[in-house]
């Protein structure tokens, strides 16, 4: 058995790798991120997996319902990490089945695969905890700036993280984007990985918050007309049934984080799609062990004041 | 967060737990039970929102999730729900608040049918918690203003010494009513956590909000009832808001990093308080 299957082995118990077993296994997915397109082409069939965020058990639980890697081509749709309380030996155990099995997993970037963004939702004091020091966390995040930002499947339908943006009429424009970077605070590469769809508006929409894209029902029809795709898959908001359809069928969010943050109760799903697009979506509950909660004992009766 | 609390305990202390699949228990005169379920579904988040005349809710509403206090005697209820508070947060109506990135996104060249929304998508809501007093099990019937039901301005505050002693705890829960990530800007949470001890039941609800690099607000009310104390038994009411902006920390020398700012017990005492509320709820003997 080759370490790779070794420490696959090792991650699949969840069971985190050495230090500097991390920073050799990020060496090698560098190596094989640094060539993938921007708008990287996934042959059917495939299944499409939302947001996982670090639910490491409900991960092996996915594998369960839609079958392991490499028997089945994945294509896994961002956030990783954060949240949930094993961040590390998720990522690690998807990028090391990236490593082992480059043509049968596609990772694209989440926007929680950002340095900014896991200094404040768990990853990085994970990776502190559990290894005493930041740099898997640096490890980790390097790679995060190789990983691709969309991807497209058979040429008919069209994967990223969050949604479009205002400044890409066509996949040729995300192309030439530069994406060896943190996620930028505005742009298309923001976009693709933050935004939203929403039924209240037509065409484009500012969140109240200042910052963030929401599109409508028409933007999206120009863009798949445009690109010649069917309908547009993407995960980065939370759907209680596990996968929403929203403006005619024209785009999808696939979740896949079942009782999210181990007390929403809401279930998840993966989307498989045969080797003529035919749709199926797998919905699937929450794996015992992490629906129990942390890991750690429960906190007694506080005496609150 | 539900516990075992020893039999005997419970016995000498003259409560007793609610049945199986229930949480909470019956202790001089009240009964005292959390509610917990799923997050909305999105059919219901339909109905929420028509009933509430707005197209934004907050990304996880614990829309069963509950806590209920019923005084038996005299049908008064109070109870702590997502609904009403979020009925709150509509009546309020704050202007939204900018996040950092704003700045840089006012120099974006503007997409060409561009819609601004202006809800107010922090969640802030006044809620200070639900009352009632109930005819029967169907028919709940007068709010505020209606029968005997009224808070009153007081000056009598909640003793805190007492509520210091480590009594045993015969019953503790806590119950998220909503929660939102603020798209990862922060987070804004409601919840409300009750402990009930031989002698009296607390309760805190609390609304907390950061806005990453922003602000912070946190609203909290406590009640305090003193079993057997008096002849009309009297629920005591204190609220506290506070608010701080990044900025204005950062000016006391207070660190601004956000790690510091994740649990808003520990950091209470920085945010300067802007309102203060205290109230009593006398208990009608019947109604």
């Amino acid at each position: 058995m080759s370490d790779l299957d070794r420490q696959i082995e090792q991650l699949k118990r969840c069971e985190p790798l050495s230090e500097s077993e991390v920073k050799a296994l990020c060496l090698k997915a560098m190596e094989i991120l640094v060539e993938e397109s921007n708008v990287q082409r996934v042959d059917a069939p495939v299944t499409l997996c939302g947001d996982i965020h670090g639910q490491f058990y409900d991960m092996m639980e996915l594998f369960k319902v839609g079958g392991d890697c490499p028997k089945t081509n994945y294509l896994f749709l961002g956030d990783f990490v954060d949240r949930g309380y094993y961040s590390v030996e998720t990522f690690l155990l998807l990028l090391a089945l990236k490593v082992r099995y480059p043509d049968r997993i596609t990772l694209i970037r989440g926007n929680h695969e950002s340095r900014q963004i896991t200094q404040v939702y768990g990853f990085y004091d994970e990776c502190l905890r559990k290894y005493g020091s930041v740099n898997v966390w640096r490890y980790c995040t390097d790679i995060f700036d190789y990983m691709s930002l969309s991807a497209v499947v058979e040429n008919k339908i069209f994967c990223v993280h969050g949604g479009l943006s205002p400044a890409i009429m066509t996949l040729d424009q995300i192309r030439t984007i530069d994406r060896k970077q943190e996620v930028p605070h505005d742009g298309a590469m923001c976009d693709l990985l933050w935004s939203d769809p929403e039924d209240i508006v037509d065409g484009w929409g500012l969140s109240p918050r200042g910052a963030g894209f929401l599109f409508g029902g028409s933007v999206v029809t120009s863009f798949n007309h445009t690109n010649n795709i069917d309908y547009i898959g993407r995960a980065h908001q939370l759907v209680m049934e596990g996968y929403k359809w929203m403006f005619d069928s024209q785009i999808v969010t696939v979740w896949s984080a079942p009782n999210y943050c181990y007390r929403c109760g809401n279930v998840a799903s993966i989307l498989e799609l045969d080797e003529n697009l035919n749709k199926e979506f797998r919905v699937f509950d929450a794996a015992q062990q992490d629906s129990r909660g942390p890991p750690a004992k429960k906190p007694a009766p506080d005496y609150f004041l | 967060m539900e516990t075992v609390v020893d039999k005997e305990i419970l016995k000498s202390a003259g409560a007793e737990l609610l049945p199986e699949g229930r949480r909470g228990l019956r202790i001089h005169g009240w009964e005292i039970e959390t509610i917990r379920g799923t997050i909305l579904t999105s059919l219901a988040v339909e109905e929420w929102e028509e009933k509430l005349k707005t197209s934004h809710l907050p990304e996880m509403v614990f829309g069963e999730n509950a806590l209920v206090l019923k005084h038996l005697s005299s049908n008064t209820k109070i109870h702590f729900n997502a609904f009403d508070a979020l009925a709150g947060w509509k009546q309020e109506g704050l202007p939204p608040v900018e996040v950092p990135a704003a700045e840089k996104w006012k120099f974006r060249s503007k997409p060409s049918q561009q819609v601004i929304l202006d809800y107010d998508y922090t969640f802030t809501t006044p809620y200070r918690g639900s009352e009632a007093v109930e005819k029967d099990r169907e028919e709940a019937v007068a709010k505020e203003g209606e029968a005997s039901l009224q808070w009153e301005d007081c000056e009598e505050q909640i003793d805190l010494a007492a509520l210091s002693l480590k009594e045993p705890i015969l019953f503790y829960d806590e119950v998220v009513l909503y929660e939102d990530e603020l798209a990862d800007n922060g987070v804004s949470l409601l919840t409300v956590k009750v402990r009930v001890m031989p002698s009296s039941w607390f309760l805190l609800l609390r609304f907390w909000l950061r806005v990453d690099g922003v602000l912070m607000r946190l609203r909290e009310t406590r009640m305090h009832y003193v079993f057997g104390k008096g002849e009309t038994p009297t629920v005591l009411r204190e609220s506290c808001w506070r608010e701080a902006t990044f900025q204005s920390l950062s000016a006391k020398g207070y660190p601004v990093d956000l790690a510091v700012y994740s649990d808003p017990s520990s950091i209470s005492q920085r945010l300067p308080v802007i309102k203060k509320m205290t109230q009593k709820l006398k208990i009608p003997r019947k109604v």
